[in-house]
């Protein structure tokens, strides 16, 4: 036991020489690199810069990625959409082709690329259909999932329940299928008379829409969340007041209720047009996802880019972009126009 | 009949002030049925059609409910799939890229809500605007700039791993990432100031503060962003194939790739009306889709208050 105790004491005691030496050495290192001096001004700068670097440290992560992630992403992404072409070559790296300001590839996607054409003024019109029904139908259901009636947190959650379906391949899934058209809705007598007397324009964007009203049921989700959150924490005395005065249900609903949710519309324009444009089942991101399949965009070679190839995809996908900008850009100012009067 | 009488009738159907009546409340119920069961619609038939002998879903007549309702379009689609082995992928995939989500969220959200420091509100302008930016533009770009990816120096190799899904998101640069981390930014937005000065009064170090103060405090963050990401994350097939395709079979994946066969065979001819082969028919595909969604809903059926808050503390509605 004695001897025990005794090479247990020496270990000790050389584990405290090597500590005692590593803490020499590495105050060594901190003295003849700098970092000593930096710790010491740092000590003694003002609270207020003190915090300024902390705040700096806590969202380096977001900094770092954003220098190399996200900006090369999008630097490359430009410069693939104005190229010619753009391959890899084994050991010798990314080759460009083409001069920027000639837009080779928008200029093919005009003029040579028909079928593409028509698929991107569909999803110009499709968008533009679904996304003022998402929010009109959301802003209703909010309105309705405001009522306070028993059972009302069910309904809730079944109102929520896309919002798990809502990404990947998912949905494509379900519309692959028809599953998100009701067929009672989509060819019944509604529609049918809808058909008969309306004229053509109307008559396609609405039928249209019947078809996808799962689909606009399905996108809402978020939106509807969104909206009950502006409506539970509006003012009750308002509402009081209005009514002692002599309001009606609509004159309230109009008056008080939507010129209180406005910022929110915008918020919903733009959240919905986001996730529906990037929703595969887009006529335009359907392009892109099969032409860059495994096999042909991760080689990265030339013949490659014969076809559809990265140039084509990334010029493709810049207009989803502006698509996506126009419309947020025209729903916006006609929210904006038509809600002037309140101001 | 008394006019005291009549008044009540007249209340209890149109309700008075407050309280909304019988009528509004009957014709409320209707539509909220309704509609819940066009939400539902898509589901519920797909459940109908799993369920149904290949005779069923080849006959028209069969609409809804199954003559003989049977499970063997699940024992199909469970062993097609390899079930355990691809629920086994489908939680890595997903959860190691969330847990780097989570670390890297709440720091850089941390971040931005407690510190001031120059250029702030520029910084939090750019997060937004790549927020705007559609996935599908950086679709490319992205596996483009993965194939060698450096960070100071570094060469990290992520691409044909899943290392292609948790380091960008430790960069803040996962699915959809933007969203927590103002999730995240609000949450601690919210705590009153006192509580970390007096900790700092104290003696607390910042990175102490952090962990023992603004982490519990916002512990409701931390789930609802797990459970978002989670989801985003299992869905995602596209990228997942685009980076780690041969490593990992997730279970959306492995649907994915039925469909791909089953919808090839059609195209040749293989799969006709009157030969449906028995694997590869709608009713399997329909319970593979049940069955790589079952877990999501479970997820979501268990922790559904917390999707719900996530809108509402997002604080979106709010500012």
């Amino acid at each position: 036991m004695k001897k025990i105790k005794e090479v247990l004491l020496k270990v000790k005691e050389i584990l405290l020489i090597i500590k005692t030496f590593i803490k020499k050495i590495f105050a060594y290192v901190t003295k003849y690199t700098g970092i000593d001096w930096l710790k010491n001004k740092f000590i003694h700068l003002p609270n207020k810069y003190k915090k300024m670097v902390y705040g700096i440290l806590f969202i380096m992560p977001w900094l770092i990625g954003l220098v190399y992630i996200s900006l090369p992403i999008i630097i490359r992404s430009i410069r693939m959409a104005l190229s010619d072409k753009y391959y890899f070559i084994t050991g010798v790296g990314w080759q460009i082709t083409g001069k920027w300001y000639e837009f080779t590839q928008f200029k093919r996607i005009f003029a040579d690329e028909p079928y593409h054409v028509s698929l991107i003024v569909d999803t110009l019109q499709d968008v533009a259909v679904v996304v003022p029904l998402v929010v009109i139908f959301a802003l209703i259901l909010a309105l309705m999932l405001n009522q306070k009636v028993r059972g009302i947190a069910i309904f809730r959650t079944i109102f929520f329940i896309p919002v798990i379906l809502l990404s990947g391949n998912m949905l494509m899934n379900f519309e692959r299928n028809a599953l998100l058209t009701v067929p009672a809705i989509a060819s019944g007598e509604i529609s049918g008379f809808m058909h008969e007397y309306l004229p053509g324009i109307f008559n396609d964007a609405i039928f249209g829409a019947f078809g996808k009203i799962v689909l606009i049921l399905w996108l809402s989700g978020v939106q509807i969340l969104i909206f009950l959150a502006g409506l539970q924490k509006m003012d009750k005395s308002i509402y009081e007041a209005a009514r002692i005065d002599g309001a009606s249900i609509w004159e309230l609903f109009w008056k008080i209720t939507l010129p209180a949710l406005i910022p929110l519309i915008y918020l919903n324009i733009i959240y919905t047009t986001i996730i529906y444009s990037n929703l595969s089942n887009n006529a335009i991101v359907q392009i892109i996802n099969v032409h860059s399949d495994e096999a042909q965009m991760l080689g990265g070679t030339l013949t490659d880019e014969i076809n559809y190839g990265r140039a084509y995809s990334a010029a493709l996908s810049w207009l989803l972009f502006f698509i996506q900008l126009a419309i947020i850009g025209v729903y916006s100012l006609i929210v904006r126009l038509s809600s002037k009067r309140y101001d | 009949m008394p006019v005291s009488k009549k008044m009540k009738i007249k209340r209890v159907l149109f309700g008075r002030n407050e309280k909304s009546g019988l009528l509004f409340k009957i014709g409320l119920y209707v539509l909220l049925i309704g509609i819940s069961f066009i939400f539902l619609y898509p589901l519920l038939a797909m459940f109908a059609k799993s369920l149904m002998t290949l005779e069923d879903l080849v006959n028209s007549s069969v609409s809804w409910i199954p003559r003989s309702p049977t499970f063997k379009n699940y024992d199909t689609a469970f062993v097609w799939m390899k079930f355990f082995s691809a629920l086994w992928d489908s939680i890595q995939v997903s959860i190691y890229p969330t847990i780097a989500t989570i670390l890297s969220s709440s720091l850089i959200g941390y971040g931005f809500a407690r510190f001031k420091f120059p250029l702030k509100k520029l910084l939090m302008g750019v997060m937004i605007a790549m927020f705007l930016i559609p996935s599908v533009l950086t679709y490319i770009p992205t596996t483009v700039l993965y194939k060698d990816l450096s960070i100071l120096g570094i060469r990290l190799d992520i691409m044909d791993s899943i290392k292609a899904f948790y380091v960008p998101a430790l960069f803040g640069n996962g699915i959809r990432q933007t969203i927590f981390i103002l999730i995240f930014y609000q949450f601690f937005k919210m705590i009153p100031d006192e509580l970390f000065e007096a900790a700092e009064v104290d003696g607390s170090t910042t990175l102490r503060t952090f962990i023992t103060i603004g982490i519990p405090l916002a512990a409701p963050a931390f789930l609802i962003c797990s459970l978002y990401s989670f989801v985003w994350y299992w869905n995602e097939t596209a990228l997942a194939r685009l980076y780690f395709g041969s490593d990992y079979t997730t279970l959306p994946m492995a649907l994915d790739s039925f469909i791909a066969t089953y919808s090839s065979m059609y195209a040749q001819g293989n799969v006709s009306m009157d030969s449906v082969s028995s694997t590869y028919n709608i009713g399997v595909q329909y319970a593979m889709t049940l069955i790589s969604i079952v877990p999501l809903l479970l997820v979501y059926l268990v922790a559904q208050k917390w999707f719900v808050e996530g809108v509402d503390r997002a604080g979106i509605a709010g500012s």
